[in-house]
């Protein structure tokens, strides 16, 4: 299956999700993505740290240093009160946009 | 969550994340580098993993993630750092530049900071004078009592305090009579409370040493109301207030404790006399509490109101009670009080003013005729506020001047930028041409800007903090003590900051929108450009021609007042002002009530003119060019005494020696002498203005008029109405100031006088008038050790105060004056030779095509003197229309005085001149070869 490049605006609320379901340092974040998504999406690995500081600069997302699977330090992420509510409101209004979107696409022409 | 808490929030969070992004750089930059490196380590263990060899992993880890360097500028710009590495850049670059041209900076910083201090001492005096507001808690809350009546017609006759009239034919006044304060108090609902007090001067003996001090007499819940606490002991309570007479203690000011106690604490106990009346003293004042009368200085007492009748006795002839207490006639005390939350001010005036009419028509006798007092409720946080009616105006023109200078301030540096701005259109087009944004352009000219207007401004508050100690020195008299300062605090530091940043913002934009515009190809082309530059010169020739308009205008100005002064020193006072010493003397009513009062004066005048080096000695009710008037009613026989109708004429009580000992002509008739008497016929001389009003065509000497002696009813004469004759007439003086013409004005003899309270000394002395005051001092102590003398000065010092005004605004407009020519002149020169510079081509070219040298200067000449002529003309007009505002300022001469006119014109087409003559020079010396060659 090819891969496909991320919708223009997704990529916050990606990590919002990825990060929803325990802490995870920046490379696990890549790698939770491409997991659940099945390999089927490309992240640049290089748009993910601004990402991040800009989530966590708006209060999104908290860190703490700690230590990685292979004991290195690694900065761990990890859901706000705030990024929590945000994630919430954020996947209401992606199902709303989804469901509309698919609701124009299925529209066929009426018959003459 | 609701949103605007939502954003809230998020702010928070950013903020805090932006400031420990700048706090913390460092950590931050090595945290990026680690998260980053830990990444790679992990993307190429897991590539090893995978099969990868170690080199080959490293290479497409290194591939995947992209460049480290491109990541981290955005990671940066994601906390909000990038905007503040741009700034950062930028004012290093800024410094650079400016540190670069040395010359151009000190010139600009210099004539900044001369600029923003002006504009910070002027400030800092208006707002001390304008602004400030009484030291007390919640002063926003107080309102000040007054009212308001149909002048001339008023119920209320006896007024001891302010009396204003309006130009609508209403007059005002802030004093009410006691009853009629316990009545409002009493009934009042708009107001937590209302509390009195009443400031005037006495005489005090403080450890033996007699001296004349202020105090304020409170009513007993003043302290309560205004929430002040005393340093020390303890404050005026009701109890001290209770009855009349009861309660002899005194808070004494900080000032006063420091002063005369040395600020010990061993003070509480200490008895102090006032007014020949034994206080003790229960407190001091806290640092920075100025009564409730004004913000700028502290009276030395405060004492229970009930202490009246003791202390400031009222007069006892017209009245038999010496209390003003209960006394509805007399209106002397000033009310204040803090409104109840949620009243407006028209509704607390409405509520009083029908308590002020029951009162008015309960307490005293109404005629139908009568104006009934109108309540007029005022902000009462700045106290009475008489500063308002003193120095709105002067304080208006002052900081519309200072503004001008800035104004001009601002417009030569941008003259200066801009010509340097168009040496950088190379380096502009530069930067444009390697990528730069034109928003990132004019950024960088006002990130320049800035920067300099606060090397300006920095140079500005010294200049200003100077300054605002050195004003109140300035505005003192000669002979009383001062405690006036002005306050330097956050207000005045955060007006200069602003306005700096505003002169940086002005003075920038010019070269800002100049660098934004800059063109890519001519700016990289134009070294070998256009022969003439006239159209490009245009932008500055403007800025100096408004800066010769407003140094024209303040030129002007400063002529007009200084004009002004130089009349009022010329003015004729009428009577001999050299070897001439004043004092006052105020013996208290209670201790010298009628009769003695004038064994008293007697004694008095014997004693100093035993002093060595006096020559002669006379009392005066009126000192002269003192500010001070005395009037009463002048009815000459066959007149009828008319209510309606102002027969009151100025006067004074003088001794017999008084017009030979002045030196005022007796025109006709005769002077007093020794035959006028106590018990000879009453006699009064009248001065040639008060003939001529009052008799014209009239021999005056010989007539017969009454003073005062009309009754209360106001129609009649009173039975007892005593002629006095008139019995010759003198030349003119000037009464209270020097502007005023010489009033009418009439004289009657001390020695006829059964009672005459407090007088003025006016002592001729053959020796410097100083050296006489210590056998004075000593003269005056052996008759009554508790009499000091008051207000004691040379009759020159005294006309000196009364130009005092005008003096400190002739030096203050000079200084703006010589600042604004300076300025003109660099901005005049600068463009000047920009031109001259930029020009050099085409001179050459005209100079090998066969011009004479003159004539180069005289074009060049020719060109900077339209500049200042357009100039001059906007300056004199805009000085037109200004100058009527400043009308009621001026003396002798009119706002559009054609000298003052005339000279600021001359004054600039000279500095116009002298300012380009150089460049001109320099154009009209310009070798043709060398030229051409320069290019």
């Amino acid at each position: 299956m090819d891969q496909l490049e991320l919708l223009q605006g997704t990529l916050d609320l990606l990590i919002l999700k990825a990060v929803s379901l325990g802490p995870l340092h920046g490379y696990g974040v890549l790698l939770r993505l491409q997991q659940i998504s099945g390999q089927t999406l490309t992240v640049q690995q290089g748009s993910l740290y601004p990402a991040l500081y800009r989530l966590e600069h708006q209060g999104l997302l908290a860190t703490e240093w700690g230590e990685s699977e292979n004991n290195r330090r690694a900065k761990y992420y990890q859901l706000t009160t705030a990024g929590r509510t945000r994630l919430e409101v954020e996947t209401e209004k992606w199902n709303r946009m989804a469901g509309i979107m698919g609701a124009i696409l299925k529209t066929e022409a009426e018959p003459a | 969550m609701s949103k605007s808490d939502s954003l809230f929030l998020r702010l928070s969070a950013q903020c805090k994340s932006w400031l420990r992004a700048i706090t913390h750089r460092s950590s931050l930059e090595s945290q990026m580098d680690s998260e980053l490196a830990s990444h790679l380590e992990m993307l190429a263990a897991d590539l090893m993993r995978a099969g990868y060899s170690r080199q080959e992993a490293n290479r497409r880890a290194r591939i995947a993630l992209g460049s480290t360097i491109v990541h981290k500028d955005e990671m940066r710009a994601s906390v909000g750092l990038r905007f503040w590495d741009a700034m950062a850049a930028d004012l290093r670059y800024a410094a650079r530049r400016l540190r670069r041209s040395v010359g151009f900076t000190v010139v600009a910083s210099i004539s900044l900071a001369m600029a923003i201090g002006a504009n910070t001492t002027i400030f800092s005096l208006a707002k001390q004078l304008l602004y400030e507001r009484l030291n007390v808690a919640h002063a926003a809350d107080l309102r000040l009592l007054a009212w308001n009546a149909i002048k001339g017609r008023e119920a209320v006759h006896h007024i001891w305090g302010d009396y204003e009239p309006y130009p609508n034919g209403r007059v005002a006044s802030s004093s009410f009579s006691y009853p009629a304060y316990q009545y409002l108090r009493a009934h009042n609902h708009a107001f937590q409370d209302l509390f009195a007090f009443k400031e005037t001067g006495g005489n005090a003996t403080i450890r033996g040493q007699a001296q004349p001090v202020q105090f304020e007499m409170v009513s007993g819940n003043y302290y309560g109301d205004l929430e002040v606490h005393p340093q020390l002991g303890r404050a005026i309570q009701p109890s001290d207030d209770a009855t009349a007479g009861a309660g002899a203690v005194v808070v004494i000011s900080d000032g006063l404790w420091e002063r005369q106690f040395g600020s010990s604490p061993a003070v509480l106990g200490e008895i102090v006399k006032l007014n020949d009346v034994s206080l003790t003293i229960v407190g001091v004042n806290p640092r920075g509490f100025t009564g409730a009368k004004n913000v700028q200085e502290s009276p030395d007492f405060f004492l229970p109101i009930s202490m009246q009748p003791l202390i400031y006795p009222r007069s006892v002839r017209s009245s038999t009670s010496s209390s003003l207490l209960d006394a509805p006639q007399n209106w002397w005390i000033n009310v204040m009080g803090r409104i109840r939350p949620g009243v407006s001010d028209a509704e607390a005036q409405a509520e009083l003013n029908v308590q002020l009419s029951a009162v008015v028509r309960a307490t005293m006798p109404v005629r139908p005729t009568d104006s009934m007092p109108q309540m007029d409720v005022r902000d009462g946080s700045r106290g009475l506020f008489h500063t308002q009616r003193m120095f709105a105006k002067p304080m208006a023109v002052l900081l519309t001047m200072v503004g001008f200078v800035l104004l001009l301030a601002c417009a030569n540096i941008a003259n200066l930028m801009l010509a340097r701005g168009t040496q950088r259109q190379r380096e502009m087009a530069i930067r444009l041409s390697l990528g730069a944004g034109r928003i990132r352009l004019a950024r960088q000219m006002i990130v320049e800007s800035v920067l300099l207007a606060v090397i300006g401004g920095a140079g500005g508050l010294l200049i200003g903090y100077v300054g605002s100690n050195i004003i109140p020195k300035l505005t003192g008299n000669a002979w009383e003590r001062s405690e006036f300062h002005v306050h330097f605090d956050w207000g005045v530091f955060v007006f200069t900051a602003l306005i700096t940043l505003c002169t940086g913002l002005i003075f920038g934009l010019f070269p800002a929108i100049a660098a934004a515009r800059t063109h890519l190809n001519h700016g990289l082309k134009e070294s070998s450009a256009s022969v003439t530059r006239r159209r490009k010169g245009w932008g500055g020739k403007s800025l100096v021609g408004l800066q010769i308009a407003l140094s024209t205008l303040l030129v002007v100005g400063a002529t007009l007042f200084l004009r002004t002064l130089a009349s009022l020193n010329a003015v004729d006072v009428g009577f001999r002002t050299d070897h001439l010493l004043l004092s006052e003397i105020e013996p208290p009513a209670r201790q010298y009530p009628p009769g003695k009062d004038m064994a008293l004066h007697r004694r008095i005048i014997a004693a100093f003119g035993a002093v060595p080096g006096v020559e002669a000695v006379t009392p005066a009710v009126a000192p002269y060019v003192a500010g001070e008037a005395d009037d009463t009613d002048f009815l000459p026989e066959g007149e009828a005494y008319e209510k309606d109708k102002d027969q009151s004429q100025f006067y004074n009580v003088v001794g017999n020696n008084f017009f030979s000992l002045m030196g005022i002509p007796i025109l006709s008739g005769r002077s007093f002498d020794s035959r006028d008497t106590a018990t000879s016929g009453k006699v009064a001389i009248i001065n040639e203005a008060l003939a001529k009003l009052r008799f014209p065509n009239q021999d005056p000497v010989g007539k017969r008029f009454t003073t005062d002696e009309h009754n209360n009813d106001g129609h009649s004469l009173k039975e007892s109405a005593q002629w006095i004759q008139i019995v010759g007439v003198c030349a003119d003086t000037k009464y209270t100031d020097l502007r005023t013409p010489p009033p009418p004005q009439f004289f009657l003899p001390f020695e006829q006088q059964t009672e005459v309270g407090g007088l003025t000394y006016e002592l001729r002395t053959r020796i410097k008038p100083e050296a006489v005051v210590p056998d004075l001092r000593k003269a005056l102590q052996q008759i009554d050790p508790d009499l000091p003398l008051i207000e004691v000065r040379t009759q020159q010092q005294q006309i000196d105060s009364d130009t005092q005004q005008e003096r400190i605004f002739v030096a203050l407009t000079s200084s703006f004056g010589m600042l604004a020519l300076a300025l003109a002149s660099v901005g005049v020169y600068g463009v000047m030779a920009y031109s001259v510079a930029s020009r050099t081509n085409e001179i050459g070219i005209r100079l090998a095509l066969g011009a004479r040298p003159a004539q180069v200067l005289q074009m060049i000449l020719r060109e900077a003197m339209w500049v200042s002529i357009a100039g001059i003309v906007v300056g004199l007009t805009a000085a037109m229309l200004l100058g009527r505002a400043i009308k009621s300022m001026l003396y002798g001469l009119q706002p559009a005085d054609p000298l003052s006119f005339s000279s600021g014109a001359l004054i600039l087409i000279v500095i116009g001149l002298a300012a380009s003559w150089i460049p001109a020079r320099r154009a009209a010396r310009i070798q043709p070869v060398e030229a051409l060659r320069h290019e």
